[in-house]
């Protein structure tokens, strides 16, 4: 790399960029693991979104029949 | 993991979601059937009141004219309630309406698309040019309830709203004309 002046390098020829280096994470997974994982997972979300649907329509049905009701017809 | 394996998890996965699918369907469905539920057993429905005016004159003659504007007991007891709703204020800003009987609004507007809600009662309509907008309620709240418009109407919509005030029997007192105005606090 050379600087926008030209002339001298900004960096010199051995030096390295971190980039440079291929990373060396060694994939330490447990396949077990994985899968008890992948098996629990769907079920979670599955809960957490049942329960926050569930929420929502007891919301609606609690406003429907203790206020909408009750307010009566217009139309 | 294994071919065998993977193909099982998504099989489980797709299994999860087809649940959900179902499940989804039937709270949709349950909640179509309670509106149509109560829309057969206790006739409860949007309004839907189909009725002709010319906005261009409406204001010249007829029920919308200025004189006609207001609360107006009729000879069988009942109650009319006829309201313009202009750019960008209610005509007449203030409604007398008597409380725990069953009172007919009737709306018209002369420019462009209004809307309207009356606070702590299911009143709410769309006022569109060319249609007299109509709902009935009965008031169980004696007091002062705010109605505003609810559907953008252009600069001044923020300052047009109207006061509905909800008299008891004893104030409620329709003059010779049959017409009850607010009362002065």
């Amino acid at each position: 790399m050379w600087s926008s002046r030209g002339g001298k390098p900004m960096i010199s020829a051995n030096q390295t960029s971190a980039s440079d280096v291929p990373p060396q994470v060694p994939d330490q997974v447990d396949e077990a693991a994985l899968a008890e994982v992948m098996r629990v997972v769907p079920l979670g979300a599955g809960v957490l979104a049942g329960t926050a649907v569930a929420l929502l329509v007891l919301g609606y049905l609690a406003i429907y029949l203790l206020v909408f009701l009750p307010r009566g017809p217009v139309g | 993991m294994t071919e065998q394996a993977a193909e099982a998890r998504e099989r489980r996965i797709l299994g999860t979601e087809l649940l959900w699918a179902f499940g989804v369907g039937v709270l949709i469905a349950a909640v179509l059937g309670v509106i149509v539920f109560t829309a057969l057993t206790a006739d409860i429905n949007p309004p839907s009141n189909v009725e002709r005016i010319d906005p261009k004159t409406l204001h010249l003659s007829g029920e919308f004219a200025e004189q006609n504007l207001g609360t107006t007991v009729g000879a069988d007891g009942g109650v009319t309630v006829r309201v313009i709703a202009t750019q960008f204020m209610f005509v007449p800003r203030c409604i007398a309406v008597p409380y725990g009987r069953r009172v007919t609004l009737r709306f018209a507007t002369p420019d462009v698309i209004h809307g309207l809600l009356i606070t702590g009662t299911n009143v709410n309509t769309m006022v569109v040019p060319g249609f007299v907008a109509q709902v009935y309620s009965e008031f169980t709240r004696a007091e002062d309830l705010l109605m505003p418009c609810h559907e953008y109407c252009g600069l001044g919509h923020s300052d047009m709203w109207a006061t509905v005030q909800v008299l008891p029997e004893s104030a409620f007192k329709p003059g010779q004309d049959g017409r009850v105005s607010c009362a002065q606090r």
